[in-house]
């Protein structure tokens, strides 16, 4: 206690560092420490736990080296040993002979086959567990580019349709594109006429309505009686289909060569495009005046911040 | 040549003669040839040397310039050349039959290199006779009984020594025990003619403890070298060292398989001498995937081999006796019923491991049954074995070699301190040894029971040296008597694991063998004139201290031979009842002693064999144990440790014997744990269970044991109860608490402390 260094500070570190740290157990608790420890002690092991024990035991005791503290190494100090092997050369063996208790009848070679069995059953799972982590970033990196090309395709079309407006409601009036919606089916042109860059809404509208009206067709065939024979009309829609259909896949090579295209470079084209021709902003979402778009940060969506 | 430096003087004066002398025998080489009367010119000098004298017309040997012609002239008598007699029909008979052995072609090239060069390394595999016959042609040019000199030959196993031994004495036609004798521990079965001992290599060893630079020898011949035995490894490094001081010692390293080379590069590149066995091409099988269950796998080829092929016998390589007892017991029921219902020949099965008593080891020699008719499928054997019959046992007829690769192997780890027998996979080395065994008759067959991309990649080369497998507590005392002080650059052919020698002189200090600088006490010098581990020796020369060295001696003795208590599969419960009859509820060591003591009331010695059958009693241990007890009872005698008993009726009878125990094993102790029935090793932390043979009431909070088994579980087996207060009254240093680790031991050792110190105050304030 006093032989701190600081004596002038002795009284304060002595009365923290007197004081027990744990209150005194009572005898009532002790009684059942002990009892609890004897119990334990006293409980009966297992044959596995006795075999364990023994085993656990024993690999410590063999695990353990003899040291210096050794009569007989002081002994062997004094005839000159100095570490390393016995005898003149020098050369023998260090360590004791291995001890291996063998506990069952199996042949020469089956442990090490055990074994490795064992590695390569281990082996095996890592190999899996690799693909799997390839997997996952795989995973990630395509399902980020997915969600990528979902948006792009989304503003894709958005852009499309801004500039099918922009082209059909040539006037500059609103009412004009709806008019044209109602209209197309008449006096619609053909749709390779149309430009490229919204060729695919007029597309997609068409296909769509086709099938609308199938629908219908087959809405209105359902509704017949069953009995009623109507195979020449079967055939007719069969017909029908397959027109429309040879229809559809007609060749289009110039919209083949635009859809080819991903979905982030066509909406640059129909971006630029609507930039070029009616100086408006797909990002700013806004008309300007003149050519020179002053106010628009840039081309892409990411100047736009 | 090397006059002054050769330490054997006094048996040089004994000598009368320069003519004695081996390095002058050039000076009396005209003499010699002129005598021809007599063997080497020593003869008139020295009376006892049989042969010299009596046989007349013997040819004239000089040591180390015989050639094969000389001895083979020797041989063929008709006077004995070593003991004189005459020589009998049997004789002439085993010499023909010698003279086809592979080895004897190569007689004369292996006298030329033995006689120029002072270490030999011979490669022969077995089968090619040079266990038997190498020795014996170092006889006839060595001439060991001219210098008063023996051969030695040394042999990993007891067994071997004996058989050996016995077979040479036969093929020189003398008596065993006279010319050709055998040593092995707690027998000696030589006498002052021997000129040629079959040892083992412990046994030497033990010799050379007395003996630094084994003056007895003339030539020592270390045979079985590839089995790196603990001992073998000892005396080669030992030996490396004596022939530099000895320059008239001959060294022979021979070793069955054919990485001698690596002998060679120890012994400063010795020429190397390869003897081709006479073995046959064997075609070896792998199976395409590794095999379940081996055993089964094992049933499997062996019934399928019976089935499809053509005559010859199996041997079947299993790791235990429980394994290959019930191996047995499966192919007999199988074998049945194939000849029931395949029109299968008679199938014979046996076992054969080290512990198998003698006769039924024998049984593996019979013929494979005939055909059940004339003309009908063939019989056959199958011999279910250990690795014994890898390279140690030969039997002829084997065709086919089964081999899962498996066997059981010592193993030793310092850091738990446990020394036991595992299975464990062989190395390539050995399973070459053992698809060899298939060709010995004629081409064979190998089928091993794992591919062959297991066998390149799954199998060591070399199995691991005894030394890197063993506890070295007793190496280490032997060496630090054989006067090696620096055992940490003492030049091991394999050094063991620094740990390993830490962990042993660890023990020993702790025993008390060593002091604190690594010096040999007289503890230490005591322990180690007795052949036992240093834990029992110490025990043994404490006894006396606790009123009990009679009783210990006993107990040391049965704790050295195999086990005492016999429990065949087909009466478990009855030999059960009949160990109870013995229990001493205070542990195995006090039971054990039960045992011995029955066996040696006059009732049961009026008919032993009888009464350990009835039981289920090993006489062969016992026995064994009695010869044993009195070696180890002579070596206490001479070494004047007094034999004393506390009186049966004392109360302390048995506590005294515990007590004493303690002084021995306390670095063997385990404490139960609180509430579980496992044990924990003091220091170790080991968790362990109580072998299910022991008699130990579980009531016995602290035990000593004398052995950890580990297997599937960790067992300690022959287990003792203990008092706590002994430990640390007995084993002060080893217990002192200081060192513990926190834990459950510990606080209960202090609470002991504390309890013996307060009693120690109140007696003393009285």
């Amino acid at each position: 206690m006093g032989g701190d260094g600081e004596d002038e500070d002795d009284y304060l570190s002595m009365s923290f560092t007197e004081q027990p740290a744990t209150p005194k157990e009572t005898s009532l608790q002790r009684t059942t420490r002990l009892k609890k420890e004897a119990a334990e002690r006293g409980r009966v092991l297992s044959k596995k736990e006795l075999a364990e024990k023994e085993r656990t035991q024993r690999e410590a005791a063999l695990a353990t080296q003899l040291d210096a503290s050794n009569k007989g190494a002081k002994m062997m100090a004094m005839m000159g040993f100095k570490g390393g092997a016995l005898g003149k050369s020098g050369d023998a063996r260090t360590q004791p002979i291995e001890l291996l208790i063998k506990n069952d009848r199996g042949g020469i070679g089956m442990d090490s086959e055990k074994k490795r069995k064992v590695r390569e059953t281990a082996e095996a799972m890592q190999g899996l567990e690799k693909k799997r982590k390839v997997d996952e970033a795989g995973f990630r990196e395509r399902s980020r580019n997915e969600r990528e090309e979902r948006r792009a395709e989304g503003m894709m079309w958005s852009a499309m349709r801004t500039l099918e407006a922009f082209e059909t409601a040539a006037p500059g009036d609103e009412e004009a594109g709806e008019a044209s919606r109602d209209t197309h089916d008449e006096k619609l042109p053909p749709v390779k006429s149309i430009n490229v860059l919204w060729r695919p809404v007029v597309k997609q509208r068409q296909d769509r309505d086709r099938e609308r009206r199938m629908r219908y067709d087959l809405d209105q065939s359902l509704s017949r009686k069953p009995d009623y024979d109507d195979l020449n009309a079967e055939t007719e829609d069969r017909l029908g289909f397959s027109d429309e259909v040879q229809e559809t896949v007609e060749d289009d090579p110039e919209l083949e060569a635009f859809e080819s295209l991903t979905f982030a470079e066509r909406l640059a084209r129909v971006v630029e495009f609507l930039r070029e021709k009616y100086h408006y902003c797909f990002w700013c979402k806004y008309r300007y005046p003149d050519a020179d778009m002053e106010g628009c940060p840039g081309l892409t969506e990411d100047e736009h911040g | 040549m090397a006059e002054e430096k050769q330490p054997s003087r006094f048996k040089r004066q004994k000598m009368v003669d320069d003519r004695d002398n081996p390095y002058l025998a050039h000076i009396y080489e005209d003499e010699q040839h002129d005598s021809g009367v007599s063997l080497s010119g020593d003869s008139s000098t020295n009376g006892h040397l049989n042969g010299s004298t009596s046989n007349g017309n013997g040819p004239a040997l000089k040591r180390h310039a015989t050639t094969a012609k000389q001895a083979k002239v020797a041989e063929d008598g008709p006077t004995n050349f070593f003991s004189g007699g005459h020589l009998s029909e049997r004789y002439f008979g085993i010499l023909k039959k010698r003279r086809d052995l592979p080895v004897h072609a190569q007689r004369q090239e292996f006298l030329d290199m033995y006689q120029k060069s002072q270490i030999l390394v011979f490669v022969g595999e077995t089968g090619s006779g040079k266990t038997t016959q190498i020795p014996q042609f170092v006889l006839f040019d060595d001439l060991p009984q001219q210098q008063g000199k023996m051969v030695a030959c040394t042999q990993p196993r007891r067994v071997a020594a004996m058989s050996v031994a016995q077979r040479v004495a036969q093929e020189m036609d003398v008596t065993l025990g006279e010319e050709v004798g055998y040593s092995i521990r707690f027998e000696d079965m030589t006498g002052p003619k021997t000129i040629l001992k079959y040892m083992t290599d412990g046994m030497l060893l033990r010799e050379a403890m007395n003996d630094h630079d084994l003056t007895r020898y003339s030539t020592i011949i270390l045979d079985e070298a590839h089995e790196r035995t603990l001992a073998t490894d000892i005396l080669m490094g030992l030996l490396k060292e004596v022939v530099k001081r000895r320059p008239d010692l001959k060294l022979i390293i021979m070793s069955a398989t054919l990485d001698a080379q690596k002998f060679q590069k120890y012994f400063m590149n010795a020429p190397l001498l390869a003897v081709p066995g006479r073995t046959h091409p064997v075609e070896i099988f792998y199976t395409p995937e590794p095999e379940r269950d081996y055993v089964e796998a094992a049933l499997r080829t062996v019934l399928q081999i019976h089935a499809t092929e053509p005559e010859g016998d199996i041997l079947l390589f299993l790791t235990g006796e429980e394994e290959i007892e019930d191996a047995c017991r499966k192919i007999n029921l199988e074998g049945d019923e194939m000849v029931r219902e395949a029109d299968a020949g008679p199938l014979k099965v046996y076992p054969l491991y080290g512990t198998l008593p003698p006769a039924q080891q024998q049984r593996i020699f019979d013929p494979a049954p005939p055909p059940f008719k004339p003309g009908g499928r063939p019989g056959r054997k199958c011999i279910v074995s250990t690795n014994i019959a890898e390279t140690s046992l030969t039997i002829d007829g084997i065709v086919y070699v089964v081999d899962p690769g498996f066997s059981k192997q010592k193993v030793y780890n310092p850091r738990i301190r446990v020394e036991s027998l595992l299975v464990s996979p062989i190395s390539k080395a050995s399973a070459q040894q053992r698809a060899g065994r298939a060709g010995r008759t004629r081409p064979g067959k190998c089928f091993r029971l794992y591919t062959e991309g297991a066998f390149k990649k799954e199998l060591i080369d070399q199995s691991y040296p005894e030394i890197l497998r063993s506890n070295l507590a007793s190496t280490v005392l032997e060496l630090k008597k054989l006067g090696i002080d620096d055992l940490v650059h003492f030049d091991l052919m394999d050094p063991p694991a620094p740990e390993t020698l830490m962990r042993a002189l660890e023990e020993l200090n702790y025993l008390a063998c060593l002091d604190d600088e690594g010096e040999l006490t007289n503890m230490g010098k005591l322990a180690s004139e007795f052949p036992l581990d240093p834990a029992l020796a110490v025990m043994l020369i404490a006894s006396p201290e606790f009123y009990c060295s009679n009783e210990i001696l006993s107990l040391t003795a049965l704790l050295s031979v195999p086990q005492l208590f016999v429990r065949p599969a087909s009466a478990r419960k009855r030999a059960d009842e009949m160990k109870d009859l013995f229990a001493h509820a205070d542990g195995d060591h006090l039971t054990m002693l039960n045992v011995y003591h029955a066996f040696k009331a006059p009732s049961a010695q009026e008919n032993a064999k009888q009464w350990c059958h009835d039981h289920f009693l090993s006489f062969r241990a016992l026995q064994q144990a009695d010869n044993v007890r009195l070696q180890l009872k002579r070596i206490m005698e001479r070494s004047e440790i007094e034999l004393v008993s506390t009186p049966f009726t004392d109360k302390k009878y048995y506590e005294n014997i515990r007590r004493a125990l303690v002084a021995g094993f306390f670095m063997q102790v385990a404490k139960k744990d609180s509430s579980n029935k496992t044990y924990t090793t003091v220091k170790d932390n080991q968790s362990v269970l109580l072998h299910p043979s022991t008699v130990l009431g579980q009531d016995s909070e602290w035990v000593v044991y004398n052995e950890f088994v580990l297997t599937s579980k960790n067992y300690i087996r022959t287990v003792t109860g203990v008092k706590p207060e002994w430990l640390l009254e007995i084993a002060p240093q080893y217990y002192d608490l200081e060192g513990f680790s926190k834990g459950d031991i510990k606080t209960s050792l202090l609470r002991v402390q504390q309890k013996v110190q307060r009693r120690a105050q109140i007696n003393g304030g009285r």
